[in-house]
């Protein structure tokens, strides 16, 4: 009981002091990019001391990585095979800046209304953010602007041409009517698409003078941009993780003031931080110590498990021998064929026997069709119509003409006659011969009588017919 | 067979190929974690679909032209060329995916929704068109390589734009992935079929016999008429026919037969001849058989 009270004050104060002094880390943007051409994933890891600065002198030992497609059963990485620190001084880096541009935004810190131009935050946060802008000199750097307030508003895409940047935020301007709410997490998303065409490491700092205060809630009019409905944090959230970007929320303004609780959701779970400014030297200081953190990142690629998943779970842990930090998160993975089916059951393995017997089967099918009885095809009945297209050899006689009363008659064709042709049996020797008094030919010869043969090609005036003997003849002969 | 049944023939045996492939990759997709890489595995599943594929088309001028002995040399070169088609068209499709993706798709979303499925689309066109092939490299044709290529892209790219979409739009179907593979391995057969025929310079069909009613299109430049099973048009059951009796060549918008040597004896329209241009609804005997040549 002695040992406890007097190990209890001793262990509080050891735990408190790690915390005040401990490092931490953060995976402020998963690249995976290449995860289907190399199977490489690539962490940005950020790694800051307990006041904010950047670590510099981290080694590849100091961290592990680990990926689940459940969160639960972490399993080592095949292979780390980079590990760079500072490279996005060299790489560069593309900034969306998204400034709140709300009606309470031409108010003083103070939160109140004034008309005097320098006074009011938006002036305060102009004035910052082209401090920081002319702060910039590497030139693979990308930086854009954004506005929002009920609506998205681009104000210069990002880019290295910074002079332009700089003069795009002259033309902001105080919004009116329904344009003066609050649209975050609907601006958050918006903001994404500005970097579809980059690659590298992207970053959106937001500044924010208050909470999410979509239009629709207060107008009840459908926003252009953004419908009839509420974008939810959420949907931020999957945005920037989809992206790989990571959000940094600057909350100015008075500290009383009320803050959106949701924007440091986003900022964590994008691998961003969230930063208060309260007046102008905090505002200008904030941007340049964002700058800071992002450029001093390591960047670790590793190769990617091969387990099928839609998501992957991936686990940093680092320690630098006195104390251990461990950081989640997740990247959308799936490969080029997609993932296995959930219950495959081997069973379904039938199926290839089953093509193979229908194949089997379909080699001992006979496409064609083999008539029993000796009969007359027509395989080409030109301009004629005719009463049928298989004339059947039954009787003695069979007759083809244009008569009504003949076996196979023929219309339309004027230079068939009523009784064209005969067809003969012979029970003799059981042949077909072919008789008439109208012109004919059999395999394109000119014929009045012919003893038919199996094949024959009987041509009256342009229509083609042939001759089958039928099976039960042939297996006679 | 008329060129009508010959097509459904094609797209039937096709979607069999489908059938037999889709739970043969099932397997492979369990399996993928034993692969060392995507790219090994992606190349393996590539080569597997094309050597079910090509094997099961491989069979089907065996199968529609009544001659047995072609079918498994058919199966066996379908098989080698599909493997080499799944092999070459999944790394095409990976080359594309690399090449999209460094220069054209920076954003996740869009690799994800365009970049992939163009990749995939282009991997699956590509086995497509070397499936298309099988029968061409078969009978080392030129003029059937030529049909395989036009059929099996153009079936190839509506299959597996088809294939994509059904698993995108019905993701919860479990069987939409077998769905799109048969659908796929009928539209390849399917457009083979279509395009043998446009490509064919007119049909020889058999006029009586137990082969009566097959047709056969010319497609190659040269087809060999006899009773050896090596002829493009075997007459097995026929009386009077050498082993290699005649010979079709196709020249321009012309085709001449001609006799292969002395001692055969051809016919046309009932008059013995050593070489002769064919012409429309001309009746050609060879041996006992006789062909009625046409174009439609």
């Amino acid at each position: 009981m002695t040992l406890k009270k007097i190990l209890l004050p001793w262990m509080l104060i050891v735990l408190f002091t790690a915390s005040c002094f401990a490092d931490s880390i953060r995976i402020s943007q998963v690249d995976s990019s290449s995860l289907l051409l190399n199977q490489n994933i690539k962490l940005y890891i950020s790694a800051t001391d307990d006041s904010g600065e950047p670590l510099t002198e981290l080694e590849q030992s100091d961290f592990k990585i680990f990926e689940s497609i459940n969160q639960k059963l972490f399993k080592t990485v095949p292979e780390i095979t980079g590990f760079r620190s500072g490279v996005n001084y060299t790489d560069g880096v593309n900034f969306l800046l998204l400034i709140d541009n709300s009606e309470s935004m031409y108010w003083t810190l103070e939160g109140k209304k004034t008309e005097i131009e320098a006074d009011r935050r938006i002036t305060i946060a102009r004035q910052a953010v082209k401090s920081f802008l002319s702060s910039m000199k590497n030139p693979n750097d990308n930086v854009g602007i954004a506005l929002y307030n009920s609506y998205f508003t681009l104000l210069s895409k990002p880019s290295n041409e910074l002079k332009t940047v700089i003069t795009s935020l002259d033309s902001i301007k105080r919004p009116t009517g329904d344009a003066i709410y609050s649209e975050i997490y609907g601006s958050v998303k918006l903001a994404v698409k500005e970097f579809d065409l980059f690659k590298g490491r992207k970053a959106i700092i937001i500044l924010s003078d208050g909470v999410n205060n979509p239009s629709y809630s207060h107008t009840n009019k459908i926003n252009q941009q953004f419908g009839a409905k509420n974008v939810s944090y959420q949907e931020s959230i999957q945005e920037l993780q989809l992206e790989g970007i990571s959000l940094y929320v600057v909350y100015f303004g008075m500290k009383s003031d009320k803050k959106d609780r949701h924007l440091k959701t986003i900022a964590e779970q994008s691998g961003g931080m969230t930063f208060d400014a309260y007046n102008q030297n905090q505002l200008n200081r904030v941007y340049p110590q964002i700058m800071d953190q992002i450029q001093k990142e390591y960047i670790i690629t590793y190769k990617a498990t091969m387990e099928p998943a839609d998501r992957k779970y991936v686990k940093v842990d680092y320690s630098d021998g006195s104390q251990k930090r461990s950081v989640t998160r997740y990247y959308i993975s799936s490969s080029v064929f997609g993932n296995p089916i959930k219950g495959f059951n081997p069973l379904q393995l039938i199926l290839v026997l089953l093509a193979i017997c229908l194949l089997w089967l379909l080699s001992r099918m006979r496409f064609e069709k083999q008539r029993k009885k000796p009969s007359i095809e027509v395989l080409n009945a030109g301009a004629g119509k005719l009463s049928t297209q298989v004339l059947t050899l039954g009787g003695e006689q069979t007759v083809i003409g244009s008569s009504p009363s003949a076996d196979m008659t023929i219309a339309g064709l004027p230079a068939v006659e009523e009784n064209h042709a005969t067809v003969v049996f012979n029970p003799k020797d059981n042949t077909y011969a072919l008789k008439g008094s109208g012109k004919m030919m059999v395999n394109n010869q000119v014929v009045s009588t012919k003893v038919l043969e199996p094949g024959d090609l009987i041509n009256i005036d342009g229509m083609t017919m042939i001759f089958d003997e039928g099976s039960e003849t042939e297996n006679n002969k | 067979m008329t060129t009508f049944i010959r097509k459904l023939v094609y797209g039937f045996i096709g979607l069999l190929g489908g059938l037999a492939a889709w739970p043969v990759a099932e397997v492979l997709l369990q399996v993928q974690s034993s692969f060392p890489s995507f790219l090994v595995f992606t190349v393996s599943v590539g080569a597997v679909f094309g050597a079910i594929m090509g094997a099961f088309l491989g069979s089907s001028e065996g199968i529609m032209l009544s001659i047995k002995p072609r079918i498994v040399p058919g199966i066996v070169t379908g098989a080698a060329v599909g493997v080499v088609g799944g092999i070459v068209g999944f790394l095409i499709g990976q080359g594309v995916l690399l090449f999209i993706s460094e220069i054209v798709f920076h954003s996740n979303r869009s690799l994800r929704s365009i970049g992939i499925p163009i990749s995939r689309v282009v991997s699956w066109s590509f086995l497509g068109m070397f499936i298309g092939m099988v029968e061409g490299v078969r009978a080392l044709s030129w003029a059937k390589i030529k049909v395989g290529l036009l059929g099996g892209i153009i079936g190839g790219v509506l299959g597996s734009i088809l294939l994509e979409f059904l698993r995108t739009w019905y993701p919860d179907f479990i069987f939409a992935r077998l769905a799109g593979l048969m659908v796929f391995g009928m539209l390849i057969g399917a457009f083979y079929g279509l395009f043998e025929k446009r490509m064919s310079q007119g049909i020889l069909r058999l006029l009586n016999g137990k082969l009566k009613g097959k047709e056969y299109l010319l497609v190659q430049r040269k087809i060999k008429i006899g009773s050896s099973a090596k002829m493009d048009i075997q007459l097995s059951g026929y009386r009077d026919i050498a082993e290699n009796h005649a010979l079709l060549m196709r020249k321009r918008d012309e085709v001449t037969i001609k006799c292969s040597d002395v001692k055969s004896r051809v016919l046309v329209n009932e008059m013995k001849i050593d070489e002769h241009v064919l012409r429309f609804e001309d009746v050609v005997q060879i041996g006992s058989a006789k062909f009625l040549f046409y174009y439609k």
